[in-house]
């Protein structure tokens, strides 16, 4: 009786042990949400909360606004007057009037507003701290509809799977390469993809920065890097089984880490496009058509040396391109501004990661490795080259 | 070699279900172009032969100034809540030696301006405007001040009076008392206000109100009104959010001001808005006599007046027509901020 509870002791004690800061933590919250603000009183006078509103989004529809709100502070927020343009105008609200905190409404307002005109909204809080959004032009918002699905799906396909699929067609060329100038369109794929990486990462970080300081911020960011980047890992180590992913599994990590960041590309592409703020002309499908080219001979580099079917270089054009349609999909029609900036996190982690294993397979297989002149110039080109035609997409 | 194959197998059956849509997508999207074009009208349709349903469903059908009268006004109260602000007192007949005393208490309050917002405002006896002060020429005018707000304030009236009655040095510190007493002249339509620095913090905070000294010669007798042009910033970036008559945003067209055709209305109208320049005030649908300051021969025929902040004047009018008239400040912006309101003529 006495040994085995020793030896239940001896297996579960670390972790009742574990226990006792955690119920201590629990006795001392309590006690302080107890007190109230008694803390505060002792120092001085509490600041008054901001009473500022996150406003959304704007949306406009035939004689109407609708103003998504958020209370991004931990005291509760009431709408209580609502200004187009500096006028009071009459209003409803579709869910509560009173928000407590991160919980969103909807305000509704009828107004004859002037399309492409640039307008104002204000929303004011009961204790009469007004929230201001400019949109620079009033646009009809898509509403999901077929025609806006296909819609959408097309400007996909256009910047991201028939580019890649384009670029994927330097393959036979790529054949003929000497062995050094394969090192260099490899190391030129490693370029390409860190400067995906660094434009996801800085994007991420931006759209972070809109959300309120309790929706996670860059710790948000950072998860979506760390997922990514070991969820990729540990891919390339079962692709590669322990020794570095080549051939056909590398081309495939690397047509994945451009996916995943073509995921990102197009909910950016529908978000903006979405609320207004894009002008989706032909000269920026072109645009991106010319930058996202070079992702397919990023893809074809490994493939040089192996032989591969039309349908599974179709298959790495699509895990690449196609996840721009999902994500103009999803930037188009969902109103979450938390999903941008974690499929950026994700895009941005699996690139580094894609860059990692690209740059293992170009120190193998350069003549010369990572230090020869090929390797450092292709991975300069690939930067030069994205930064070059991203001009064109921006 | 054999596992290498299975991975390709699996590569291309994760990459189906993606692959799967656009394709749909691409063919259902060439399909309707060789229809001719756009042959997306039937979809169109259908979302707007809904939307206005949905509209209609949250009662929102009238816009314009038509959903800014009656009930669907954004004013806060009931109907009387300002009559003390809008109906002066009566004047009264000239008498030597009268005193005309009142008191005049200056509080923190927060005042409900338009609905659910809440202005932290200085006052006079809990309002702002602050209570109409009303005295004949020649009466000895007796003001007790109380200050019982948590600033220094002071009482500063317009008019002809010593310098040591003026509520310039003599500030009244949180507690204290001050009594006003000089003789009402001259007779017309004056201001009073609070002249503590920061002395834009004062005004705009709310201390102000009417000051009427009426002349030893009555006016003729007329349904009096009182109008006090203010405005609100509520967020504290030195502009106003919010413009009233009398402290409530859109009260008026919610309440309109019911007078009757065969009656003679006097407005006395003053403009105590901080921040703007100017303010005025403009009638639909007729035309008034107006008397700068309320004083000397001068009368003015128009339907807009403007004034600075500080200027004062009154209107006559016996309306021509019975029917709903619109009053409002001729900037628009103030007007849709809350400076609007409606007569009711009546027989």
């Amino acid at each position: 009786m006495e040994a085995g509870s020793a030896s239940v002791r001896a297996r579960f004690g670390w972790r009742l042990w574990a226990l006792v800061p955690v119920l201590l933590l629990t006795v001392a919250v309590a006690a302080v949400s107890l007190s109230g603000d008694r803390f505060a009183e002792l120092i001085g006078g509490n600041p008054p909360p901001a009473d500022e509103f996150d406003i959304r989004r704007v949306e406009f529809e035939p004689g109407e606004i609708r103003i998504l709100v958020r209370n991004p502070q931990p005291d509760d927020l009431t709408i209580a007057n609502v200004n187009v343009d500096d006028a009071i105008v009459p209003f409803t609200v579709d869910g509560p009037t009173t928000l407590g905190r991160l919980r969103s409404s909807t305000i509704v307002i009828s107004f004859d507003w002037v399309e492409d005109d640039p307008i104002t909204v204000g929303v004011t809080s009961s204790s009469g701290v007004q929230t201001v959004t400019e949109i620079a032009a009033a646009v009809e918002t898509p509403e999901p509809s077929l025609d806006s699905f296909f819609g959408y799906a097309l400007i996909g396909l256009l910047v991201g799977v028939v580019p890649v699929a384009l670029g994927l067609l330097w393959l036979p060329a790529l054949r003929q390469a000497s062995a050094a100038w394969l090192a260099a369109f490899m190391a030129f794929t490693a370029g390409l993809l860190t400067f995906l990486g660094v434009e996801a990462l800085s994007e991420a970080l931006q759209l972070q920065a809109l959300l309120p300081a309790a929706l996670g911020g860059a710790g948000l960011v950072l998860l979506g890097v760390a997922l990514s980047f070991l969820g990729m890992t540990a891919l390339a180590g079962m692709l590669g089984r322990g020794s570095g992913a080549t051939g056909f599994a590398l081309a495939l990590l690397v047509a994945i880490g451009i996916g995943v960041h073509n995921l990102g590309e197009g909910l950016a592409i529908g978000t903006s496009f979405a609320v207004g703020e894009l002008q989706l002309g032909t000269f920026l499908i072109i645009g991106f058509m010319i930058h996202n080219v070079t992702e397919g001979l990023g893809i074809a580099a490994p493939l040089a040396k192996t032989r591969s079917t039309v349908l599974a270089l179709a298959g790495l054009a699509l895990v690449a391109g196609a996840p721009t349609i999902l994500g103009t999909w999803i930037g188009g029609y969902t109103k979450s501004d938390v999903l941008g900036a974690l499929f950026f996190g994700i895009a941005a982690g699996a690139a580094f990661q894609v860059v990692v294993e690209v740059s293992r397979y170009v120190a193998r297989q350069a003549p010369g490795g990572l230090r020869s002149g090929y390797a450092i110039g292709g991975f300069l080109a690939g930067v030069v080259a994205m930064y070059a035609t991203g001009i064109l997409a921006g | 070699m054999s596992k290498s194959r299975l991975t390709r197998r699996k590569l291309l059956a994760a990459a189906a279900p993606i692959a799967a849509a656009p394709l749909v997508a691409k063919f259902a999207l060439e399909g309707s172009a060789e229809a001719g074009g756009r042959s997306h009208i039937s979809h169109t349709d259908t979302r707007h032969a809904t939307s206005p349903a949905g509209t209609d469903a949250q009662g929102q059908a009238a816009i314009g100034h038509a959903a800014m009268i009656g009930d669907e006004a954004p004013a806060v109260g009931g109907p009387n809540d300002l009559d003390a602000l809008l109906y002066p007192p009566p004047a009264k007949p000239y008498r030597r030696g009268r005193v005309s005393e009142h008191t005049l208490v200056a509080v923190d309050n927060d005042l409900e301006i338009a609905p659910g917002i809440f202005f932290p405002a200085w006052t006079y006896n809990g309002t702002a405007p602050g209570p109409i002060v009303r005295a004949t020429e020649g009466d000895t005018l007796r003001v007790h001040f109380r200050n019982e707000g948590s600033h220094p304030h002071t009482i500063h009236f317009h008019g002809i009076h010593p310098s040591n009655m003026d509520g310039v040095f003599e500030v009244v510190e949180s507690g204290g008392t001050f009594t006003y007493e000089f003789e009402a002249r001259p007779a017309g339509l004056h201001l009073y206000h609070c002249h503590a620095t920061p002395l834009k913090k004062h005004i705009h905070k709310g201390l102000y109100g009417a000051f009427i000294i009426d002349p030893k010669e009555p006016r003729p007798p007329a349904q009096e009104l009182v109008m006090v042009m203010n405005g609100f910033d509520t967020d504290a970036d030195g502009e106003n959010n919010f413009y009233t008559v009398n402290g409530r945003s859109f009260y008026y067209a919610r309440y309109p001001i019911r007078v009757k055709r065969s009656q003679l209305v006097r407005i006395y109208l003053a403009n105590l808005t901080e921040f703007d320049l100017i303010n005025s005030l403009h009638l639909h649908g007729d035309f008034f006599r107006y008397q700068p300051t309320g004083t000397g021969d001068h009368w003015e025929f128009t339907d807009t007046v403007m004034q600075c902040q500080g200027q004062r004047g009154v209107i006559e009018i016996q309306f021509a027509n019975t029917g709903r008239f619109m009053f409002h400040a001729h900037q628009s912006e103030f007007a849709e901020l809350g400076w609007m309101g409606f007569f009711e003529v009546v027989d």
